[in-house]
């Protein structure tokens, strides 16, 4: 992996971004969804998978990962997310169809999954399922020290890592000291301390509240500023609508279809045969353009952006 | 909970786990070197002091930690004060009252409490997350430190399950009444066995997804003075030893 030095991002990024050990960006400078590169860092390829009790949990999914990008996964629960996620990590083996990282299709054996793992991070849906040390400090050393690195290295990267999610001061507290939010900082910040490619987030918003999610938001972006690429499981079409560069609609173990963010008013129908809603604010910008409020140039992906787009037009008119 | 408190709060929090490691050992030694009881309790009174106006801990909160330990001394030495003696083949037996004197009882008394001081002095002013990297720095065997860490951890992941099942049986009138308790309790355990079960699974999954191979490995933490401390413990230490052996 060439170490390159990626172009500040223009959102915003509030927690630190003094963070040397940060340097094994993506070559491929991303910014808002302008894609200049289409390498295909993870596809899934016709997976099927059935857990031993009968129950399904991928029935012929594809998907594809562009690098450097930010998708959204969404799907009801039992939709066969997690199941999805633990493939990608190699801790589930399809059971029909392949799995390629990087180009190659997964190799199974004991050397080929220590190098997907140190690839490919998961956060999990539940803290508690992934916090089992006492000590944070300790908890985000664990997936380092796996990786048999030195002493010395190690504590350079937990630092770092403790510092890009905003919990360096916490390094010392005991796990269950924490809030539910900072434990989830925590979970990235362990599997940031590996240095994936491709960060996974197991419905990262569920039980955040308003503030909580708004400080991982920024989290988030700051890693994508970084050049990683990464996908997540979420429930919110809003949000997703807002954030991802690519959306992937997953139900009944079947990945069924995947478009742009921005071309999300055009796959209305997609959506309700999905049994999701449009995001508000794509009927809100329709209305206004068929009144003849807003012209139909740029669709706003939230409301504060379509707000800025009424303020905007209003100065127009005086 | 007390104890975590009191670990995490005091003021020698920065002190360097081994040095008062050091210094409870030598409190032990001197608990049990002592010649006389007088000795020993001048040892407990010296090392509650130190745990209180030295590290900081507030003595009300010593001594509700310290409690439930003493009750069971006291209950010890209760069954050393009795003693039942039966005579030959008859099925009669007498109590008798202090059959060797109060000398083994002031003995093991001033001498248990001193240990206990001792032991309380580390518990109260180490978090048990420094104990562990403590231990293992000490070359304490690996699958002892795992569990032991593991079960620390699962203490609290299940107090927490155990409380939130409790909460919701109270709400739905689970423990009304003595019978419905009792059922209650029952299910209570059934779902906590499972949920045990579970939890060892997913743990298992999640260590895995980080790359581990079996072994538990983690990052001990740093300590600024450690040599500093070091000699200080190890004068108090011997200190006490002295104080307990030279003591008429
Ligand atoms: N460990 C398991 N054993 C058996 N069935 C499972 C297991 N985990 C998930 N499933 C089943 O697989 C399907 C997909 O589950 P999951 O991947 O957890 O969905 P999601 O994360 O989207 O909610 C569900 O029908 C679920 O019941
Ligand atoms: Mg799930």
């Amino acid at each position: 992996m060439k170490p390159l030095k990626h172009q500040p991002s223009h959102r915003r990024t509030p927690v630190s971004s003094a963070a040397p050990d940060f340097t094994y960006l993506s070559p491929h400078g991303l910014d808002s969804g302008i894609r200049r590169n289409d390498e295909i860092l993870l596809a899934f390829e016709d997976v099927a998978f059935r857990y031993p009790d009968g129950n399904t949990g991928l029935d012929g999914c594809s998907l594809s990962i562009v690098r450097g990008s930010r998708n959204a996964l969404i799907g009801a629960n039992g939709a066969g997310k997690t199941t999805l996620f633990q493939h990608a990590n190699g801790l589930l083996r399809p059971q029909k169809g392949g799995i390629r990282y990087a180009g190659r299709a997964i190799d199974y054996s004991r050397a080929g999954l220590r190098h997907l793992r140190s690839e490919v991070g998961l956060v999990f849906q539940n803290p508690d399922q992934q916090l089992f040390s006492a000590s944070v400090r300790e908890d985000v050393s664990f997936g380092p020290l796996n990786l048999g690195l030195d002493t010395e290295t190690v504590r350079q990267r937990v630092t770092a890592a403790l510092q890009a999610v905003g919990m360096e001061k916490f390094a010392d507290r005991p796990v269950h000291n924490l809030s539910f939010g900072q434990k989830k900082r925590v979970c990235i910040a362990g599997v940031l301390a590996m240095q994936p490619q491709l960060l996974i987030l197991d419905e990262p918003m569920a039980g955040l509240d308003h503030a909580m999610r708004a400080e991982l938001l920024a989290v988030l972006d700051e890693l994508h500023a970084r050049g990683i690429t990464l996908l997540l499981a979420t429930h919110d079409i809003d949000f997703a609508y807002r954030w991802a560069d690519r959306i992937h609609l997953m139900s009944s173990g079947r990945c069924t279809s995947a478009f742009a963010a921005a071309e999300l008013p055009d796959n209305a129908e997609t959506l309700s045969a999905a049994g999701l809603p449009v995001p508000g604010v794509v009927e809100l910008h329709r209305l206004l353009v068929t009144r003849q409020i807003l012209p139909a140039i740029s669709s706003p992906r939230s409301l504060a952006e379509l707000i800025a787009q009424l303020n905007n037009t209003q100065k127009d008119f005086q | 909970m007390l104890i975590e408190q009191c670990a995490y709060g005091n003021r020698w929090r920065k002190v360097a786990p081994a040095a008062k490691g050091l210094f409870c050992l030598g409190g032990f030694i001197a608990a049990f070197a002592a010649s006389q009881p007088a000795a020993a309790a001048a040892v407990a009174g010296l090392v509650v002091l130190i745990t209180v106006l030295g590290a900081g801990v507030p003595f009300p909160r010593f001594v509700r930690v310290a409690l439930p330990p003493l009750g069971f001394l006291l209950l010890g030495c209760l069954s050393l004060a009795y003693s039942l003696d039966f005579q030959g083949a008859s099925n009669d037996f007498t109590v008798l009252w202090l059959p060797s004197g109060w000398a083994p009882i002031r003995q093991l008394a001033a001498r248990s409490g001193a240990a206990l001081a001792a032991l309380l002095f580390l518990a109260l002013t180490t978090p048990m997350i420094d104990l562990i990297a403590l231990l293992r720095r000490l070359k304490m065997p690996e699958v002892l430190l795992e569990i032991m860490v593991l079960c620390y951890r699962m203490l609290f992941v299940f107090s927490e399950a155990l409380h939130d099942t409790r909460t919701a049986q109270a709400a739905r009138l689970g423990y009304a009444t003595p019978r419905l308790a009792l059922r209650s309790l029952g299910s209570l355990t059934a779902n906590l066995t499972l949920q045990i079960w579970q939890r060892a699974h997913s743990l298992h999954i999640a260590a895995q997804s980080r790359n581990n191979d079996g072994a538990f490995r983690f990052l001990e933490p740093e300590y600024a003075h450690v040599r500093r401390d070091l000699t200080i413990a190890a004068l108090g230490g011997a200190l006490l030893i002295g104080l307990a052996v030279g003591m008429p």
